[in-house]
């Protein structure tokens, strides 16, 4: 069985189980259980709520700001999350995440989340090694290549990489709609474990094509900038959540935008971006109760519209 | 979008840092920079040379010890603005060991107007800071900062005697409308509105001072 052939296989299974897993809507779920998707070329289970670090992570090297980044990750950790994303592009972040693995308790769960963003194989060979040191891990979970910067180079670097076993999975990254097309052919013509991009309830584009490509070619899905970098959120916080949003269990905005994006059977991630305890809570909490059917979404998608 | 790579808590936060790390520099630029000022209203001998190594000491420290050692640490882009303010600073020392240009207040509306930034620049850019929520030990600090540094240099390039050699205010300039519309406009940074103005308002009275010069040499 060739390696695309197993990874078609496994991820039709594990796509299948994750698809399983979502709590019906209408159904009660266990109480205080974190929604899980499966990474189709394995079958490991994360959970369906990651930790972005963009903007809310570079703090620079203030003691007071970082203690605070490390009380968000003690939470996230505590509420049983995983997957922690950042990248050399966002400042002080991959050295805040460090301090913060530090200082936690219980990091053992982490799913580390790296990137290269650099051009030239041995600028991103260092640039790798240097965020390993700063985030204090031996290895990388994923290491993904950054919004496709020079991506036919670092992609021979990153599958050397694993079959050498110095990362467990490849990805390649955008939050550009514009980029989309190339990010496409990447998915097609590479045995990547990961692709992330944006998407939310209002920017559906990629509903289209990258999400069914991704489900067809068994490739996990991370999704960055769940929340339009807080500005659909604030345009929403001005307006009372629909009484229906009980039925999917939905406190707040967070929840229900979360929701909408982590119950997409091809979606195996989200990772909304905060620098607050309380407003982790709230994410973290997009993972517990029942999750949107396809009527549902629908009915979310055009509330939204109408607000 | 907001697509900036930090916010402006953190950006203050920076310069709350950098302030006590470089601590007593604050005045010894503060010095310099009366001193400068000074020179334009009593030229001696060496002053254009001893304005022009002020100048060019403000600019090797944004660049080395502000850009690089410092605001490098939370945004990527430093690193071109340190390689910019070098080399703004190499050239204000070129022109220094030249010992050829000197700065003169002169007493009309260009000397008034330069003589205007850098008392701008000196006193009523850290009162707006203070008064928006930016004092002290979160201010971005006269000579040490970009900020109050690049609105002083547009003043004394105006206050510039002969003609002003325009790739001097090209960098300044370049720096006035990318750093201040990301302050302006992505931070939210009410007193850099200062700054953006500085940029095309400095800008212009240079090249205004240049066609005027033109002007009278050909008449």
């Amino acid at each position: 069985m060739n390696s695309l052939t197993r990874r078609r296989f496994v991820g039709s299974i594990a796509t299948l189980g994750a698809t399983v897993a979502l709590p019906a809507l209408g159904q009660g779920p266990a109480s205080g259980a974190n929604l899980k998707k499966a990474i189709p070329s394995t079958g490991e289970q994360l959970p369906a709520i990651g930790l972005g670090t963009w903007i809310t992570f570079n703090v620079g090297s203030n003691e007071k700001l970082r203690a605070v980044r490390a009380q968000v990750m003690q939470s996230f950790f505590d509420r049983g999350g995983r997957l922690i994303d950042s990248s050399p592009m966002y400042g002080s972040s991959e050295a805040v995440i460090g301090y913060g693995l530090a200082h936690v308790k219980n990091r053992g769960a982490l799913f580390s989340a790296g990137k290269v963003w650099t051009p030239f194989k041995p600028l991103g060979i260092n640039q790798m090694e240097n965020s390993r040191k700063l985030w204090g891990v031996e290895r990388f979970d994923l290491m993904q290549i950054h919004n496709l910067v020079d991506w036919s180079t670092h992609i021979e670097t990153l599958k050397a990489m694993k079959a050498q076993g110095r990362v467990r999975y490849i990805g390649i990254t955008t939050s550009q709609g514009w980029r989309h097309g190339d990010l496409e052919r990447v998915m097609r013509s590479e045995p990547i474990d990961f692709v992330a991009f944006s998407y939310n309830v209002v920017d559906r584009e990629v509903e289209e094509r990258l999400l069914p490509l991704a489900a067809e070619r068994g490739i996990a899905v991370i999704i960055n900038r769940p929340f339009q970098e807080g500005v659909l959120i604030e345009r929403l916080m001005h307006h009372p959540l629909p009484p229906w949003a009980v039925e999917i269990d939905c406190a707040n905005w967070a929840q229900f935008l979360l929701k909408f994006i982590i119950s997409h059977p091809a979606v195996t991630c989200a990772i909304p971006a905060t620098r607050r305890v309380d407003h982790l809570e709230e994410n973290m909490g997009a993972m517990r109760g029942r999750q949107p059917d396809t009527k549902m979404r629908a009915r979310m998608t055009r509330y939204v519209e109408t607000v | 979008m907001r697509s900036f790579p930090f916010t402006a808590d953190v950006y203050f936060s920076l310069f709350d840092t950098y302030n006590d790390t470089i601590w007593p520099a604050q005045l010894v630029a503060y010095g310099l920079g009366i001193l400068a000022v000074f020179l334009t209203l009593r030229p001696v001998a060496t002053a254009g040379r001893i304005a022009f190594a002020i100048l060019s000491a403000f600019w090797l420290w944004n660049g080395v010890v502000y850009h690089l050692l410092h605001f490098f640490e939370i945004n990527f882009a430093a690193l071109g603005f340190a390689a910019l303010f070098t080399l703004q600073g190499l050239l204000f020392a070129a022109i220094a060991i030249g010992g050829k240009r000197c700065f003169r207040f002169q007493p009309d509306i260009l000397g008034w107007s330069g003589m205007f930034f850098c008392l701008f620049a000196l006193l009523a850019y850290p009162l707006l800071g203070w008064m928006a929520g930016h004092g002290w030990p979160r201010a971005a600090a006269f000579g040490v900062a970009p900020a109050p540094t690049v609105i002083f240099t547009f003043g004394m390039l105006v206050m510039l005697e002969g003609r002003v050699p325009l790739y001097l205010a090209l960098i300044p300039l370049l720096w006035s409308l990318a750093a201040g519309s990301a302050a302006v406009f992505l931070l939210r940074i009410p007193e850099d509105w200062s700054v953006l103005l500085a940029g095309v308002v400095g800008f212009g009275l240079v090249a205004c001072k240049r066609r005027q010069q033109a002007t009278s040499r050909s008449s």
